[in-house]
């Protein structure tokens, strides 16, 4: 039997029952850039550009590591980014260059931030 | 990581005292912006559309709950309706619902304690709740919420006795759950707007009960 | 949309219904959540897989099937949501609690069998 078939098996946020540390009661306020992502997630839905359950499903789909590492809105814009490449909505060069556009244009970014992404 | 708290695609100018340090936007802020920018330029969305559904969003806080739920316990055909339709109780209070999920309230009684989770997700009743908190979104809670339920109230200070029944609610597809605690004791004589102070957040996801009256109420 | 708490009139108006049009259990029923194990996207978590439960409630409008919605498919063929009250011990053998204690999800039509046991 293979040992790696749980993998596939259970979902990386298929967490319901299994064991995990007490409870830590945290919340923060949420980023301009957090809740604009929030907004973008509503209207893409909205419009029937990308729904709910194609969110989720991208979200699982970025893998237990991204998952782990990732914070919340993190994987929901790494995840928005794989659908839209997926839909040919956008490219992934495309994205690429105008991520290198938005970072020269703000204030004090590092251009190493994308430079070696 | 805190941002500037200016929205970078607006094209004011204007002088900065720079004695403040500019936070440097990070991976995933930029990519966020690009990805944005160029939906904006392809004619998917709009800035507006975007700026409609922050404003949306910030306009919903649990204090809607909070009158919800007030409203329920002062009036009993009120109540009756919110149970049986959660979404259009909502709705009769003129809170509408910007998506497509459907909401049941879950009424506690001195026999039964509800609790909602969503094991697989976040699942929540944002428009009636706002956004969560992160620890309802984390492992801990999610894991552990539906199969320890006890043990997760106890670590909110809330003590279920034996006799009475738990349930936890798990949300996976359309319905969104929200708690209707018990009315407090003593507060025959509130107003529903002295009532809604006594119902908090976590108090409508069921891990604590609607905030206990001593005194009373303020004027 | 209303929760379909009871059960329909006694009187049934003798027409022909397409497929999938009236809920297949009826509340009050007892199902079983099936075991399978989808590769991809799935919503019914595996602490349920097998698991017997009573029908608590039927969500009332026919809906697409979220795990194919998913992966874009908005449209096409809709059942039924059943809200399924499943008592604790029947999922976790371990379980500290009240035996009344239960768990209360929606599942999908296609994950559910008629329990004749």
């Amino acid at each position: 039997m293979s040992q790696t078939e749980d993998l596939l098996k259970r979902l990386p946020n298929d967490i319901g029952g299994m064991t995990a540390e007490p409870i830590v009661q945290v919340e923060h306020m949420l980023e301009p850039w957090e809740k604009r992502c929030h907004a973008l997630a509503d209207v893409l839905d909205f419009h029937k550009i990308l729904n709910t359950e194609e969110k989720r499903r991208g979200v699982e789909g970025l893998g237990s590591e991204m998952i782990g590492k990732l914070s919340y809105y993190e994987r929901w814009i790494a995840a928005f980014a794989n659908i839209f490449f997926q839909k040919g909505i956008l490219t992934p060069t495309e994205l690429a260059m105008k991520m290198e556009e938005v970072a020269a244009r703000l204030p004090e970014t590092p251009a190493d931030a994308c430079a070696n992404s | 990581m805190k941002s500037h708290s200016h929205d970078h695609d607006h094209t004011h100018h204007h002088p900065h005292a720079e004695i403040i340090e500019v936070a440097k936007p990070g991976y995933y802020e930029i990519m966020e912006t690009a990805v944005r920018e160029l939906l904006f330029e392809k004619n998917l969305i709009t800035p507006n559309e975007i700026r409609r559904q922050i404003e949306v969003l910030d306009s919903r806080t649990p204090a809607l709950g909070a009158g919800v739920v007030a409203h329920a316990w002062v009036d009993p055909a009120f109540k009756a309706r919110l149970l049986a339709d959660g979404r259009k109780g909502c709705e009769e209070l003129g809170i509408s619902f910007y998506d497509d999920t459907q909401l049941i309230v879950l009424e506690n009684t001195k026999h039964v304690h509800n609790l909602i989770v969503c094991t697989l997700c976040s699942c929540y009743p944002r428009p009636v709740l706002g956004l969560p908190p992160d620890w309802y979104k984390l492992k801990p809670f999610r894991a552990r919420a539906i199969y320890e339920p006890r043990a997760v109230l106890a670590e909110f200070g809330t003590y279920i006795p034996d006799d009475v029944e738990i349930r936890v609610s798990d949300s996976t597809a359309i319905v969104r759950y929200l708690v209707l605690p018990m009315r407090p004791a003593g507060t025959d004589a509130f107003t529903e707007e002295q009532l809604a102070a006594l119902v908090t957040r976590d108090a409508m996801i069921g891990v604590v009960p609607a905030l206990s009256v001593t005194a009373e109420p303020a004027p | 949309m209303s929760l379909i708490k009871q059960n329909p009139p006694t009187y049934m108006l003798q027409v022909a219904s397409a497929l999938g049009e009236r809920p297949a259990f009826s509340v009050g029923k007892a199902v079983r959540v099936l075991v399978r194990f989808p590769v991809g996207h799935y919503r019914v978590p595996i602490y349920l897989r097998g698991k017997k439960g009573i029908v608590e409630s039927i969500i009332a409008a026919p809906a697409v099937d979220n795990e194919t919605e998913g992966f874009g498919h908005n449209a096409g063929s809709k059942l039924h949501y059943y809200r399924i009250a499943i008592p604790m011990s029947e999922i976790w053998k371990d379980y500290v609690g009240s035996t009344a204690d239960s768990v209360r999800i929606e599942v999908y039509e296609t994950w559910l069998k008629e329990d004749l046991t």
